[in-house]
């Protein structure tokens, strides 16, 4: 990560500028202003937001294949508005309080996950995991360990890690998922404690450990962590993801849970049959919900624009 | 965040919520009416556009215009990025005058994009009778909203039992 020491990092696409002000947005802008200048703000990031135009554009290409790339481009709008709707409705979430609506499917899945002594959950760069986080802590009464991919800017992280806590009422605490095996051994040990934690499995951010999977027909990269760890501490996975549905309302999913044996001799073969598993429900997934799939960095194809 | 249930809707400006007032339903104030954001989101920046196409040249050759009613349309939503930032400044002092402290400031931003949209709208109805007719419709609404919110305020309908 960087720090922000050059002035202008802060205003990059990624930089802290654009999270400081959609907080200051969110206290200001009446409700109604929303629709116009989301279009408005889609439309600059959509030109500025180049590497990640092109990334989400390669991903398009293999969830559809067949679809032209002018049909593409548009698509790629149709996710940065949406992603616009979704930074934005966390920070109405963190800041104004206001209600929102969900509804659940899987019920049974996230009781048990609710339960639960020690698990991992699951998820993919999609929808809102400040809100999922923080209705999960509200509804359950438990404390969350989110892990996240580094952001670009150390200011933009610390900010990011400030929303998300706050946004969970101090139930929810916040990890970066970096190359180094310290968090992995202290995951380890807040599994083993019973807690529950939250992983991305749809991108290899960094020099993470990676797996090969299969899906659309193509084979791409998923990270290797949640599986060792699931493996070594025993403990269930749960596909969970969280959709916008329409104006602040939402769709929480949760899937049956992934089991990671431990059959003895072929440690990678079991790790394999979870991963395919995994790989079947986030293909369902990105085939319903593409354009709620905010994979901006790449770490999910093998050739990769920006890799 | 709440389970979704069907529940009455909920509406901010006063006009709906009269009428919701009328057939029994809930008036309490909220925000989240999609159908309210992008009515009257619209409604506001077709408004702002108009007022400003007011002020473009009119005889241009037709690539100049269709240019001209693209530009315009980042125009307003540069104006609309000062506007919110101008209101947060006369917020601030009002707040500091006394006034707009008990309510929200994206509320007291709301009364200021009311106030000056009223006034655009006004100035379009000294242009074309189409023009005109957006202008009269966006004035025939305030004036409906603002005689809901007198009765809302002197039915109490908006308080809670009990207060």
């Amino acid at each position: 990560m960087n720090r922000s020491g050059n002035w202008t990092r802060r205003f990059a696409v990624r930089g802290v500028f654009w999270r400081q002000y959609l907080d200051w947005a969110t206290v200001n802008m009446p409700f109604y202003t929303y629709p116009v200048l989301h279009f408005f703000m889609t439309f600059f990031f959509f030109f500025f937001a180049a590497p990640a135009r092109r990334i989400v554009l390669a991903h398009l290409a293999i969830i559809l294949p067949g679809s032209s790339r002018a049909m593409n481009y548009l698509r790629v709008f149709r996710t940065f508005h949406n992603y616009s709707w979704t930074i934005s409705e966390a920070a109405i979430h963190k800041l104004n309080k206001e209600e929102f609506a969900y509804e659940i499917i899987g019920a049974r899945w996230l009781d048990q996950l609710g339960a639960a002594q020690g698990a991992i959950v699951l998820t993919a760069h999609m929808g809102n995991y400040d809100l999922g986080a923080a209705l999960f802590a509200e509804k359950f009464n438990r404390e969350i360990r989110l892990v996240r991919a580094p952001e670009p800017d150390e200011q933009t992280a610390e900010h990011v890690s400030a929303s998300l806590e706050k946004s969970g009422e101090g139930a929810v605490k916040v990890d970066y998922n970096t190359a180094g095996a310290l968090l992995s051994f202290d995951l380890l040990n807040a599994l083993r404690l019973g807690e529950i934690v939250s992983l991305q499995g749809d991108l290899v951010a960094g020099e993470l450990a990676e797996i090969r999977a299969r899906l659309f027909g193509k084979e791409v990269r998923l990270p290797n962590g949640p599986f060792v760890l699931a493996q070594v501490s025993c403990a269930p996975i749960y596909p969970l993801f969280i959709a916008r549905v329409g104006y602040r309302s939402y769709q929480i999913m949760v899937c049956e849970p992934i089991a990671v044996l431990r059959s003895g001799r072929d440690r990678a073969a079991d790790i394999a049959q979870a991963v395919e598993k995994w790989g079947r429900v986030l293909e369902r997934l990105l085939a319903e919900r593409w354009d709620q799939w905010f994979a901006f960095a790449p770490g999910f194809l093998f050739d990769e624009p920006n890799r | 965040m709440n389970p979704t249930v069907n529940r009455d809707p909920r509406f901010y400006f006063s006009l709906p919520r009269f009428i919701a007032l009328l057939r029994g339903g809930d008036t309490r104030r909220a925000e989240s009416n999609a159908v309210e954001a992008w009515l009257v989101g619209l409604m506001m920046y077709l408004v702002h556009y108009l007022f400003f196409a007011h002020f473009s040249p009119s005889r241009l050759s037709p690539w100049l215009t269709a240019l001209l009613v693209v530009l315009l349309a980042f125009w307003v939503w540069l104006f609309w990025l000062l506007l919110l930032y101008l209101n947060s400044l006369i917020i601030k002092l009002l707040r500091l005058g006394g006034l707009f402290r008990t309510i929200p400031i994206r509320r007291a931003q709301s009364i200021l994009w009311g106030v000056c949209t009223t006034a655009m709208a006004c100035a379009l109805l000294e242009d074309s009778p189409w023009v005109r007719e957006i202008g009269a419709i966006w004035l025939v609404a305030v004036a409906l909203n603002l005689a809901a919110a007198v009765v809302l305020a002197l039915s109490n309908a908006t308080r809670p039992s009990g207060e």
